[in-house]
C-alpha cells in the first residue's frame, strides 16, 4: 500500500514542481535507488560484496551511448544492449570467480571495475578516451522526444517502478529466500540439496543487467559520457545506500536510496561543509545502527519477541 | 526393537536391504589418518549408531559419505547407486540428508522458513513456477507447510513457528536442524551428535521423536558421544577408534561391552564438546 502510494506520488513529481533542479534530483533518485537495490540483491541478499557494480554501471552507460552515437541504434536498443552485454560479462567474470572464496571475489570485482575504467580512458578508438562522448540526444518513443527534464523524469520513474517491481518479485520469492540462506549458511544450503552456484551467478548477472540499464539512462540524463562516469563516487553512493538501508532489507534500501539521493542536495550550502556533514550523518548512523535502519528495527522486534516467548 | 534390522545386521551386513553401503573409506589430513579403512552398512529402516571417542573419525566419516570432505579412497553406495565423490548437494538430492556437529540453522529466518528451504529442492516447482506463483508452486508450498507443521509439533517448538531461529537455545536449534533434515522424507538421515549440548531432560524427547519417525519407516545413522543414548536407541552399533572400526554389533552386545569399551576407549557420556 505505502509502496504503491509512494510510487504514484513519485510519478506526479513533475506536476508539483516546475523546477528542473528538483526534477533532476528526482531522476537521480530513481536511477541511484535502482542501482542500490541491484547491489542489495548481490551483496545484501547473496552476501557477495561486489565492486563490479561500478564496472557494470560504466559498461551500461557506454553501451547505450555507443549504440546511439556509433552504431546507429536508438536509446531503447542501447538499454537492451546494456543489459545483455552486462549479463554476459557478469556470467563470464562470475563463473570462475564465484568458485573462489568471498575475499578473492571482492578483489576480483574491484580489479574488474578498475579495468573498465582503464578501457573507458584508453581505448580511444571506441570510447574517445578522456574527451568522452558529448551531445547524447534525447530519447524518443513513437515520435515523442523526451527533451525536457520533466519528460525524461518519466523514463527514469517508469524504469524504477519496473526494475524495483521485478527485483521485489525475485527477492520475495523462494529464490530470494534461498539467496539469504546461501549468505547465512552455505554448507547447510548444500546439505539440503541446493547448489549455490546457479543462484549466485543469477543474482550477479541480474544485478549487472539492471545496473547497466540504470547507467545507460543516467548517461542520457547527463547527456555526456566520459571516464568520470566511472568515478568511485557512484560505487560509494550505492554501497552507502545499501548499508544505511540495511543489507538484505528490500524496502529499507529503497527508502535509503531515495533519501540518500536527496540528502547531499538538501545540504547544499557549502560544498566542503556539505560533504563533512554528510559524512558525520553517515558515521553516526552506522555506529548507532550497524545493520542499517532495517537491521535496527529488526533487532527491536527480536527483543520484543524474545521477551514475549520466554 | 526392530527384529528385521537385527536379523539383517546379524547376517553380516551384505543384505540387499542396506540403504547405505560404506566400503574401505580412507581420509588423511596432512598425515593424520582421520579415517583409515572403515566399512559398514546401514540397513533400511534401522537406527544405526556410530560411536567412538573424540577424534576417532566419526565426523570425518560422515563428511566423506555426504560429500563434504573429499575422500582419499573407498566407495559409498546409497540405495545401490554409487555416490562416491559426488557433490554434496547431489548426494542430498539422491536422498541422504545430514545435520552438523556444530549446529547449523538459518538464524535470521523463521523456523517455518528454515524448514521450507530444506524441502524446496525436492518438490516439482521450478524457478518459473516461483516467479509466476503457479498452481504447482502453491501446491508445493501447501504440502511443504503441512510437513513442516507436523515436524514442528513433533519437536515441540510450535510456538516458535514464525520466530527467527536465532532466538532459540542451542538445544532447540539442534531440534530444528533435525526437523529440517527430515523435511523431504529422505532415504536416510545422518545425524552428527544430535543431543550434544541438549538439556539432559530433553534428550528423552529427542529419543521419542527419533523412535516415532523410525517406526514410520525413516532410516537413521547417528553419530553420538552419549553411549547411553546410542544403546537405548540403536539397533546396530559401530564403534570407531583412531579411524578404524573397532567392533560392530547389536546394541545389546555393545552395551554389554560398554564397560570394557569405556575402560579401553575412555568413552564417557560427555554432553558438551567444543569442536569445529
Ligand atoms: N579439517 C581438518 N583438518 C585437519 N585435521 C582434521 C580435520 N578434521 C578432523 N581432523 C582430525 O581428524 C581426526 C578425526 O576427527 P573427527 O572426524 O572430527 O573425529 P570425531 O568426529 O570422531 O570426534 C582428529 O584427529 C582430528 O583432529
Ligand atoms: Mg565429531
Amino acid at each position: 500500500m505505502i509502496v504503491v502510494a509512494g510510487a504514484v506520488l513519485a510519478g506526479i513529481l513533475p506536476l508539483v514542481t516546475e523546477s528542473n533542479y528538483f526534477i533532476g534530483i528526482g531522476v537521480s533518485a530513481c536511477i541511484f535507488t535502482v542501482a542500490a537495490v541491484a547491489l542489495n540483491l548481490v551483496y545484501g541478499f547473496t552476501g557477495l560484496l561486489s565492486f563490479a557494480q561500478l564496472g557494470f554501471w560504466g559498461i551500461g552507460g557506454y553501451a547505450t551511448s555507443l549504440t546511439v552515437m556509433t552504431f546507429g541504434g536508438n536509446f531503447w536498443m542501447g538499454l537492451v544492449w546494456a543489459a545483455v552485454i552486462n549479463a554476459a560479462v557478469a556470467l563470464a567474470v562470475g563463473y570462475p570467480t564465484l568458485r573462489t572464496n568471498r575475499h578473492a571475489f571482492v578483489i576480483v570485482t574491484l580489479a574488474f571495475a578498475l579495468l573498465v575504467t582503464l578501457i573507458a580512458r584508453d581505448w580511444v578508438d571506441l570510447t574517445r578516451g578522456p574527451l568522452g562522448i558529448p551531445g547524447l540526444p534525447a530519447p524518443s518513443l513513437f515520435g515523442f522526444a523526451f527533451r525536457t527534464t520533466a519528460s525524461f523524469y518519466y523514463i527514469a520513474w517508469a524504469f524504477a517502478v519496473l526494475a524495483i517491481g521485478f527485483l521485489y518479485a525475485l527477492c520475495s520469492s523462494r529464490i530470494g529466500r534461498t539467496l539469504i540462506a546461501i549468505k547465512q549458511n552455505e554448507p547447510l544450503v548444500r546439505a539440503q540439496g541446493i547448489s549455490p552456484m546457479p543462484y549466485k551467478l543469477a543474482a550477479f548477472a541480474i544485478g549487472a543487467a539492471v545496473t547497466g540499464m540504470a547507467g545507460g539512462i543516467y548517461a542520457f540524463h547527463l547527456k555526456i559520457i566520459d571516464p568520470l562516469f566511472l568515478d568511485f563516487y557512484y560505487m560509494q553512493a550505492f554501497l552507502i545506500m545499501v548499508i544505511i538501508g540495511g543489507a538484505g532489507s528490500f524496502w529499507g534500501v529503497v527508502a535509503a536510496g531515495i533519501v540518500m539521493s536527496a540528502l547531499p542536495e538538501v545540504l547544499r550550502f557549502s560544498n566542503e561543509l556539505r560533504m563533512i556533514i554528510y559524512g558525520v550523518i553517515l558515521l553516526v548512523a552506522m555506529l548507532a545502527m550497524p545493520d542499517g535502519v532495517a537491521g535496527w528495527m529488526r533487532e527491536r522486534k527480536l527483543m520484543r519477541m524474545r521477551a514475549a516467548l520466554r | 526393537m526392530d527384529a528385521r534390522a537385527e536379523a539383517d545386521a546379524d547376517a553380516g551386513g551384505t543384505a540387499v536391504s542396506a540403504v547405505l553401503e560404506v566400503r574401505d573409506l580412507h581420509k588423511a589430513y596432512a598425515g593424520v589418518r582421520a579415517v583409515d579403512g572403515v566399512s559398514f552398512d546401514v540397513q533400511a529402516g534401522s537406527i544405526t549408531g556410530l560411536i567412538g571417542p573424540n577424534g576417532s573419525g566419526k565426523s570425518t566419516t560422515i563428511d566423506g559419505i555426504s560429500g563434504f570432505q573429499p575422500l582419499d579412497s573407498g566407495t559409498v553406495r546409497l540405495g545401490g547407486a554409487d555416490i562416491t565423490g559426488m557433490a554434496s548437494h547431489r548426494i542430498a538430492r539422491a536422498g541422504l540428508m545430514r545435520t552438523f556437529q556444530t549446529v547449523r540453522v538459518y538464524e535470521r529466518l523463521s523456523l517455518r522458513e528454515n524448514l521450507m528451504i530444506a524441502a524446496q529442492q525436492f518438490d516439482a516447482a521450478g524457478w518459473i513456477d516461483e516467479l509466476l506463483r503457479t498452481k504447482r508452486y502453491r501446491g508445493a508450498i501447501a504440502a511443504g507447510e503441512a510437513r513442516a507443521r507436523e515436524l514442528t509439533r513433533m519437536i515441540g517448538l510450535m510456538k516458535y513457528w514464525e520466530a527467527p531461529t536465532g532466538i532459540l537455545s542451542y538445544g532447540q536449534k539442534k531440534l530444528v536442524a533435525l526437523a529440517a533434515a527430515l523435511m523431504p522424507k529422505p532415504r536416510i538421515v545422518v545425524l552428527d551428535e544430535p543431543v550434544a549440548g541438549v538439556n539432559p531432560t530433553r534428550i528423552r524427547e529427542v529419543e521419542e521423536v527419533l523412535q516415532t519417525l523410525n517406526a514410520a519407516g525413516e532410516t537413521f545413522l547417528i553419530v553420538e558421544h552419549n553411549v547411553e543414548f546410542i544403546t537405548t536407541l540403536c539397533h546396530h552399533v559401530i564403534v570407531l577408534d583412531q579411524g578404524r572400526k573397532l567392533s560392530e554389533g547389536s546394541a545389546e552386545a555393545i552395551h554389554a561391552d560398554a564397560r570394557v569399551l569405556e575402560a579401553y576407549l575412555g568413552v564417557a557420556p560427555e554432553l558438551e564438546e567444543a569442536e569445529a
